[in-house]
């Protein structure tokens, strides 16, 4: 996927910088990582444990930590975790 | 219904396990059947750290864990599958103070003819940029590891049965009795059966001198010592080497101070041992403190022993704890393990009591059984593990 | 409602707390605010609703709303009520550990909030955690791109975002409804809607639904959207697998036979990005158990739910069990049961008597839902849809066959599995796969699973929450 998915006709909260793997990402404030992300087209967000294949959102409720993302030696649930101005994330699991 | 079998091994944890694999091996049409009251590895061997440690207070401790850790490492070669994990040891000073233990260490390995290298803290911290920079040194020996228990029970008895077809593992069984006790084995019990066979192995852990009064062995002096252990989420580690506090060798496999038998006595004792798992996290132990058979999580000694644990990795702080949990160690009044025949009852074998060893220890304690059953060539001398010394 | 600062203080007392700001946990918070008692949620989510009533982030406004459900009426009342009442919601709290009441000492919810570690004292506590979506192991179901029925909702309903293009609905249950539903509206194309179990699970499932009003104005509502979408849902249908380079580009389709199972022959693939999946729900039980409550199997309530008594009451005293954790019932049972537990929670702590209309009227409807949930229990045969290098347990990266080897070598309980294989030892503790590794172990024969050990921390929270958590 690419492009922007979010949904037309909705009025959004401010726009936030933060970057994933180094790439510039512009969202809304009030999204999660998850979201923004998904939104972006970027879906792989975690390399799973001993295989490293490609994980992304399964429960976007904070129940299934398929979503784990490092931010700044922090490991946290991207679907959870509102994105912040300058926020720093990196792709998580196996590295 | 009635069956047989030429060896019995009851109790399918790590040693139980172990026993098997050199059982299968040694005695490759034999007969074997192992069994356990519950799960496979569900006692003590799924709810400890994973360490593979050499031991080098005296020579003949260190033949047997150097012995044991290079089987180990022929374990892996042959089948592998329990994540190991050969990231050595580091034995670190906290304080300045703390740098005199290290070269009492380094030559407790050179007595025994092998070699450890002193750090500096340059040195300490080109090896771990991960821990805290205020570390003076440590000493480091590269033949630890670290494996998961619970897999590595798994991975012997899938060798075993590829050595010997004609082992079987019951979990689920427990064992009610059994015949021939005083003279010669004949059968053991079990609530699912008689099992007819000349050769039982105890191999309980914790609930070994209970099976063992069983067999008619009176008091079989191992003690419940229980740990605290903590677990990161995966590949949410601060460390890449299996870390332990040099204080840990004051203690940890030295006389405890306290009564084991006075439970209430014991505030407990804490050293930190850190792992990293080769694809999981960083397990975080670990606390010692007799109090019977009990496994509710002792909070403050936890805590005790992350506080410790995050001043030598702070970057400890920010990673999540998945798991907390209470694991039983199987602690030997006398501090040796209990490895071979029972001498008052033919048939009857004990392989048990090697508290926070007994992973590191089962490869060449589950070998000196086989060895002694089957009258070949022992590895390593077994005379100062044989349970007649309590007699 | 705001990100804790450092005023915020560590502890907090409260009359009561409350677990969930879902319909449950909103109802029962109302009604003992009303009674002049002090009430604080803790809710992990970023604003109140749950997942059900899941609103857009504050200062998201929707132009053009589309048409929901008559069940979220409900919803709006009570997140308006709410946001008048004197009820103190702590947002993004993940609830870690926690203690019950006991003679005068208080009840105890040690929780994260952002990086404080902040604890709740009450003299009663009302759980209402909700519940997750059960997902059925397929072939490429860890492919992103599939996702639970309640992840596409949250997307769609809690941020305004589409889940992919073109997407395939499949599971079982009356969830599939409000996914296929949301999808649509957000301009996805739905390419298919499966339900697995037969047409006849929808009859027997009819009793249910005519016995309670509300439920039938709902059931004509999605019957109304289906048709204006287009949408057919087909029963004895599944995905047998979701294929894909990197990511979900095509999904194989297929019937079931009476039992569940795949016929292959069937199968054919259609090209989505996205896989919507959900088998139902599972309560969220471990706050219950780690409390001290009796956990009860019901198959049709979701499998292991906390036995809640009359008026909500557990077998553990001034401790509450409402809606989800108490079985799956569907928001309507969780605001009854709201109402009339929070009653109770005010007539105890006030000593006086309670209406017991509410207490039938939450026996009633709860009745209900478990005559239509019945017709939806998962049939065995979708069980052996994983191939043997399917992932089961998705933490461990642990495979079908792996699960069924540990089986057999460690013994076939969930502790023994676990044991054999390490599944359900990652970060979601075993929530994900809990419900699947015995049943797939056995091919789907054993279906009830042995109820689960609650650990501390409840959910994974960082080690220096734990350490600077406030003792008393």
């Amino acid at each position: 996927m690419s492009g922007d998915l979010r949904i037309g006709g909705i009025r959004r909260g401010d726009s936030v910088e933060f970057t994933f793997e180094g790439e510039r990402i512009v969202a809304q404030k009030g999204e999660t990582i998850a979201m923004a992300l998904w939104a972006h087209g970027q879906r792989v967000l975690r390399n799973s444990s001993r295989d490293g294949g490609p994980r992304a959102v399964l429960c976007n409720m904070g129940v299934c930590y398929e979503c784990l993302v490092r931010i700044d030696g922090a490991v946290v649930r991207a679907c959870m975790t509102e994105v912040e101005n300058g926020m720093s994330v990196l792709r998580g699991g196996k590295p | 219904m009635s069956e047989s079998a030429d060896v019995v091994v009851v109790g399918g944890g790590i040693l139980g396990c172990s026993v098997a694999l050199h059982l299968a091996t040694a005695m490759p049409t034999a007969r074997i059947v192992v069994l356990d009251r519950g799960p496979i590895a569900g006692a003590t061997s799924g709810r400890c750290m994973g360490h593979l440690m050499v031991t080098p207070d005296t020579k003949e401790e260190y033949a047997f864990s150097h012995t044991s850790i290079r089987m180990w490492a022929e374990l892996q070669e042959e089948i592998g599958g329990f994540d190991y994990n050969p990231t050595g040891a580091l034995y670190l000073a906290d304080e300045p103070e703390d740098l005199e233990l290290l070269p009492i260490l380094q030559k407790q390995f050179a007595d025994c003819g092998d070699k450890a290298d002193i750090l500096d803290q340059k040195q300490l911290r080109d090896m771990e940029p991960g821990l805290a920079h205020d570390l003076p040194g440590a000493l480091f020996y590269e033949g630890d590891g670290v494996v998961l228990p619970m897999t590595s029970c798994s991975a012997m008895l899938r060798l075993g049965q590829r050595r010997n077809p004609k082992l079987e593992v019951r979990p689920g069984t427990e064992v009610t009795g059994f015949d021939g006790v005083g003279s010669r084995i004949t059968a053991v019990r079990t609530k699912n059966g008689v099992i007819k066979t000349e050769n039982a192995v105890i191999a309980c852990g914790v609930w070994s001198p209970a099976v063992g009064k069983l067999a008619g062995i009176p008091a079989l002096p191992i003690v419940p010592r229980a740990g605290n252990l903590a677990i990161t989420a995966h590949h949410a580690t601060p460390i890449l080497r299996q870390l332990l506090e040099v204080s840990y060798i004051r203690f940890a496999h030295g006389a405890a101070k306290v009564d084991p038998w006075k439970t209430d006595e014991d505030k407990g004792g804490h050293a930190v041992n850190m792992q990293p798992q080769s694809a999981g996290g960083c397990l975080i132990g670990s606390t010692r403190q007799f109090r019977g058979f009990d496994t509710t999580l002792n909070r403050e000694l936890l805590h005790r022993s992350l506080l410790r644990a995050q001043r030598y990795a702070p970057g400890l702080a920010d990673l999540p704890i998945v798991r907390t949990w209470v694991g039983l160690r199987p602690y030997s009044v006398d501090k040796h393990p209990f490895v071979g025949p029972w001498p008052q009852t033919d048939g009857l074998w004990i392989c048990s009591g090697h508290e926070g060893l007994g992973i590191s220890l089962s490869m060449i304690s589950g070998h000196l059984i086989a060895a002694q059953m089957t009258k070949t060539q022992c590895e390593v001398d077994p005379t100062s593990w044989l349970p007649r010394r309590i007699l | 409602m705001s990100a804790p600062t450092c005023e915020t203080p560590a502890t907090i007392d409260a009359d009561v707390g409350i677990v969930g700001a879902g319909p449950g946990g909103m109802a029962a918070a109302l009604r003992i605010a009303e009674a002049g008692l002090s009430v604080v949620i803790l809710d992990e989510g970023s604003r109140p609703g749950g997942q059900i009533f899941r609103q857009l982030p504050d200062g998201f406004v929707h132009a053009n709303p589309p048409a929901e459900p008559p069940s979220h009426d409900a919803g709006h009342d009570l997140l308006h009520a709410i946001s008048g009442a004197t009820v103190r919601i702590e947002q993004r709290a993940t609830v870690w550990d926690a203690t019950p009441p006991r003679g005068d000492e208080p009840g105890r919810l040690w929780f994260e909030q952002g990086s404080a570690s902040r604890l709740l004292r009450c003299k009663a506590i009302v759980l209402a955690p909700g519940a997750l979506d059960r997902c059925v192991p397929f072939p490429g179901w860890t492919l992103p791109g599939v996702i639970t029925a309640g992840a596409a909702q949250v997307m769609v309903r809690g941020y305004g975002i589409k889940p992919g293009a073109r997407a395939v609905v499949a599971g079982s249950g009356p969830l599939l409804l409000p996914t296929v539903t949301a999808l649509a509206s957000a301009g996805v194309k739905v390419v298919a809607a499966l339900e697995a179990a037969p047409r006849i699970a929808a009859l027997r499932a009819l009793p249910g639904v005519l016995r309670s009003g509300a439920r039938l104005r709902e059931a004509m509502f999605y019957a109304r959207q289906l048709w204006r979408t287009g949408v057919t849902l087909q029963f004895s249908h599944a995905v047998f697998a979701a294929e894909g380079d990197g990511c979900v580009q095509r999904a194989v389709i297929g019937k079931l036979d009476r039992e569940g199972n795949p016929i292959r022959s069937s199968a054919k693939s259609i090209d989505v990005d996205v896989v919507c999946t959900g088998y139902g729900l599972v309560p969220s039980i471990e706050i219950g158990q780690r409390l001290g409550c009796k956990a009860v199997w019901n198959e049709a309530r979701g499998g292991w739910h906390i036995e809640a008594l009359s008026f909500g009451a557990t077998n553990v005293e001034r401790v509450f069990a409402v809606g989800e954790i108490a079985g799956i019932g569907g928001s309507e049972v969780a605001i009854a049961e709201g109402h009339a537990t929070g009653a109770m929670v005010a007539g105890i702590l006030q000593q006086r008597p309670v209406l017991s209309a509410l207490r039938d009227r939450a026996t009633s409807v709860r009745r209900a839902a478990d005559a239509m949930l019945r017709a939806f229990v998962v049939p065995k045969g979708v069980f052996s849809l994983a191939g043997d290098d399917t992932i089961v347990c998705r933490c461990e990266d642990v495979s079908a066959a792996c699960v069924r080897d540990a089986a057999r070598l460690h013994g076939d309980s969930l502790r023994a599995i676990k044991m054999g294989c390490r599944a359900g030892m990652g970060p979601c503790q075993g929530r994900m796969c809990t419900p699947n590794v015995q049943a797939i172990a056995t091919r789907g024969s054993c279906q009830q699973w042995d109820e689960p050990v609650a650990q501390v921390p409840l959910k994974p929270v960082r080690t220096q929450t734990i350490l600077s958590a406030p003792t008393k």
